[in-house]
């Protein structure tokens, strides 16, 4: 009987052993790599934005496609120039990148330093897991200032600058001429207003060779129309939702008409999945599309002439819409020094001007929207300049927000609510979600 | 001589039932302390010292919790040795199974029991895996039906309705298509066995790649649309593309109802949700009918042939006698499709995200975007407290069925 509580006993034992053997090892591999002194900078990398560790291995991850990886892949290599000292390990995550992100910050293998977005900004800054980059942008000679002002909304909180952004995208108005010469009606021009883009769409529907004016129910494309007119989906302190003005009712009831007239269709009425797709089947004359149609037209489209002019303005002001994300570094990353001086090279004048060549993004200094080559991505990224263009950012909870207006929208065009029936129940849903419920 | 052996006997009964108690309640706080919530991240794994500091510091409620459980499993165990020790027979099989079992246990223990513990108790906590759960009681629990109340929070329960719908129309239609397809697969066919592998096919593929294909058929210009085109047009009838998981008409709208927005509950199941449910029949028939297949060849060919002298044709032969002796099956079936269609995720992932007009949302979408914090900051315990109800009706459904359908069962 001795004999069986002894084999059991060491059942328990070697398991024991086998869970503690697992922790041990574990801390042992880190005090190994603990000890790193940070070495002053030497004079042969007097170029490296901030002093940083000696030998530092530090690993980098963002989304994207084959050619943003080979983007970011030569940046590594200039980084490499400037801060000799520090090896960067590029691991792209091509699919689902906020959850894995998510889920690497979780388990505590994070990248050191990554991609971040509203949805990683929201996740990570407020619980601490993003490093607040104030003292090293100030220590390497970098301001706020020297961004376009509006894109820093986002990766700010508490006054502390948790990202820096890496690029961004506006929307301009994309239209055929070909569509224009066959209606007998002049291109669009910077000065066009709402009210012109309609009439303009309501000429070429009637010819019946082209549709007017491509827009699905989707509150980006809608900012534009909404902000110009004087309105914000919530207010500034992202406490309120401000759906229910008359600023945003007004415009929504302009596109419902112009959906009811058949001047404004959605992509899939055209058969089309979404509506830059339509322009390059020649489908439709006009829709609000940005940056990224350069690309698809080059590469899909490549026979299709199109051109693009200055979002139109409403009755208050000129607005367009603007897309971010920034680069972030771990706040619990081993080497931060070297992590944060990479992510302001990424993210410097320097950096920026060389990705900008490429026609893959537009730099966040504005002093080099020149750089821009392609005329008509030009045209799209003025736009992103005017005064009263606003990042589409209400706080933590802002798709929850942006999803009740692409809904009140859909509900509206389905003729299933009138434009104030649909804005009062947005508004409703909105101010809960922001309330946090 | 006796007393004394019984006495040293009763010591050792005593002695094991102690020891007994002692090893639960530690492996259970050891998994305890394993699952218990942190800020997680590595500077809190750095050495063991850390890590339990960042324990005493953000889980003193849960490891009370789990320690209460502990003693209360470990009295079980312990009485339970206490009455088998005497008996060296069962002594002997207690310890042989349980020693063997002892592996499995512990990880199972560890990776499952303890993770489930540990969604348990966060479920009643605001936490966002990276700060200290804060308890709130009953507050996520009550804001998933808080929909009843504000109509602005009915995602919840959009949910649980969609997939109500979902299990009431593709359970009956799988299980009835499934019999169907065994029947015929069953019968003396030439190329049995190539249709056999034809029909199953759908099963064995990914459902991931089986919705992707069925995006493209269901698109607006896509094949079914062109299909029907090429059908109706004929027939004089002019056919309207229909955006097939675009569409949040639903059901009895498409009956020419007039049902307000605020009478979502009313409209039934929406175009693009059917659109799902079909790709779904389509895809787990075949795993059914390989059930019913199993169960068509134990039934005894003697009864067919019995019926047949006595005169029944093919149809009273299934009705009364294949239908019957295929009950077991057709209630393991119903109760796993019921199951399979109340945790319906991928398909929804793939091809809708929810939409259009939350038609297409369900539960267990619901719960891993709450979880992963997809709209809004992440909130594991919302997320955990819908996990739990999700479960909470399984369960009873589950039980319901069992009951009803296993009264009539026939036994041979």
């Amino acid at each position: 009987m001795k004999s069986k509580i002894l084999v059991i006993l060491s059942c328990l034992v070697v398991s024991a052993m086998i869970l503690t053997a697992c922790g041990s090892s574990e801390t042992a591999a880190e005090t190994v790599s603990e000890p790193e002194t940070v070495a002053e900078s030497e004079t042969e990398e007097s170029s490296c934005p901030l002093p940083v560790e000696e030998g530092a291995t530090i690993v980098f991850s963002g989304w994207g496609d084959d050619s943003e990886q080979q983007i970011y892949k030569d940046s590594i290599e200039r980084f490499k120039e400037v801060c000799p000292s520090v090896t960067v390990d590029f691991q792209p995550i091509p699919d689902n990148f906020q959850d894995k992100l998510k889920a690497q910050m979780a388990g505590g293998t994070a990248p050191d330093v990554f991609y971040v977005d509203d949805q990683l900004m929201t996740a990570f800054a407020s619980s601490g897991q993003l490093m607040a980059l104030d003292d090293v942008m100030a220590q390497a000679g970098v301001s706020r200032d020297d961004f376009i002002p509006s894109l820093l909304t986002i990766f700010t909180l508490d006054g502390a600058t948790y990202a820096l952004p890496k690029d961004w995208s506006t929307l301009g108005l994309v239209y055929l001429p070909e569509a224009f010469a066959d209606a007998g009606i002049d291109e669009p021009t910077d000065d066009w207003t709402w009210d012109d883009m309609r009439e303009a769409a309501l000429t070429i529907n009637e010819t019946g060779n082209y549709a007017g004016f491509c827009m699905g129910s989707d509150w980006a494309r809608f900012a534009p129309f909404a902000f110009s007119n004087g309105g914000r989906y919530a207010s500034d302190d992202f406490t309120t939702a401000t759906l229910d003005t008359a600023a945003i009712k007004d415009m929504a009831t302009f596109v419902t008409d112009m959906f009811n007239e058949g001047s404004l269709v959605r992509p899939a009425d055209i058969s089309a999945s979404w509506c830059g797709e339509a322009i390059g089947k020649e489908l439709v004359a006009m829709t609000l599309e940005g940056g990224w149609m350069v690309n698809t037209m080059n590469l899909t489209f490549p026979d299709v002439v199109w051109k693009t002019s200055l979002v139109p303005g409403g009755d208050v002001t000129r607005a367009d819409v603007i897309f971010t994300n920034g680069i972030g570094v771990n706040a619990a990353s081993e080497y931060p020094m070297a992590s944060a001086a990479f992510a302001i090279y990424l993210t410097s004048a320097e950096n920026q001007g060389e990705i900008v060549k490429t026609g893959f993004a537009y730099s966040t200094h504005p002093e080099q929207i020149d750089l821009i080559g392609n005329v008509n991505d030009k045209a799209i990224a003025e736009g992103g300049l005017l005064p009263d263009t606003l990042v589409a950012y209400w706080g933590p909870y802002t798709s929850k927000v942006n999803d009740a207006v692409s809904k009140a929208l859909e509900r509206i065009w389905l003729g299933d609510q009138t434009v104030d029936e649909a804005f009062a129940q947005a508004q409703a849903e909105a101010q809960t979600a922001l309330n946090g419920e | 001589m006796k007393s004394i052996n019984r006495s040293s006997q009763e010591r050792k009964r005593v002695f094991a039932s102690i020891l007994t108690f002692a090893v639960i309640v530690f492996i259970i706080m050891l998994i305890a302390v394993m699952n218990a919530p942190t800020k997680g991240g590595p500077k809190v794994m750095e050495t063991t010292q850390t890590y339990l500091a960042e324990v005493k510091k953000t889980a003193v409620p849960f490891l009370i919790g789990v320690g209460i459980l502990s003693v209360i499993l470990g009295i079980i165990a312990a009485r339970t040795v206490y009455h088998v020790w005497s008996n060296p027979k069962k002594r002997n099989t207690l310890f042989t199974a349980y020693s063997f079992l002892s592996p499995y246990l512990l990880v199972t223990s560890l990776f499952t029991v303890g993770v489930i513990l540990f969604a348990f108790y966060i479920s009643f906590n605001k936490y966002d895996v990276f700060t200290e759960p804060v308890w709130i009681g009953l507050d996520n629990y009550k804001k998933a039906f808080m929909g009843f109340v504000d109509s602005t929070q009915k995602d919840f329960l959009q949910a649980l309705y969609n997939v109500v719908w979902y299990s009431i129309i593709v359970v009956p239609l799988q299980t009835a298509l499934a019999i169907g397809l065994a029947v015929l697969l069953n019968s003396r066919t030439k190329m049995r066995n190539f249709f056999r592998t034809i029909f199953y096919a759908p099963s064995v593929t990914s459902s991931v790649v089986i919705t992707l294909i069925f995006v493209w058929l269901y698109l607006k210009g896509g094949f079914i649309n062109g299909f029907l085109d090429k059908i109706l047009t004929p027939l004089g009838v002019t056919y309207d593309p229909i955006n097939w998981l675009g569409d949040p008409r639903g059901l009895f709208q498409l009956f020419g109802f007039e049902i307000k927005s605020a009478q979502w509950y009313l409209r039934g199941p929406s175009i693009a949700w059917m659109a799902i449910m079909f790709q779904n029949i389509f895809t787990t028939a075949p795993t059914f009918m390989i059930m019913f297949l199993a169960g068509l060849q134990d039934i005894n060919p003697v009864l067919y042939e019995v019926a047949a002298i006595d005169g029944a044709n093919s149809w009273q032969q299934f009705k009364n006698i294949t239908l019957p002796l295929l009950r077991p099956i057709i209630l393991l079936v119903v109760v796993l499709g019921t199951i399979g269609t109340l945790q319906v995720f991928d398909q929804v992932y793939l091809a809708t995200q929810g939409g259009p007009l939350g038609t297409s949302l369900t539960p267990v979408y619901l719960i891993f975007r709450e979880a992963m914090g997809s709209q809004g900051p992440i909130n594991m315990g919302y997320a955990s407290a819908l996990a739990f109800i999700l479960a909470l009706i399984i369960f009873l459904l589950t039980f319901i069925q069992r009951r009803v359908l296993e009264r009539g069962t026939e036994k041979y």
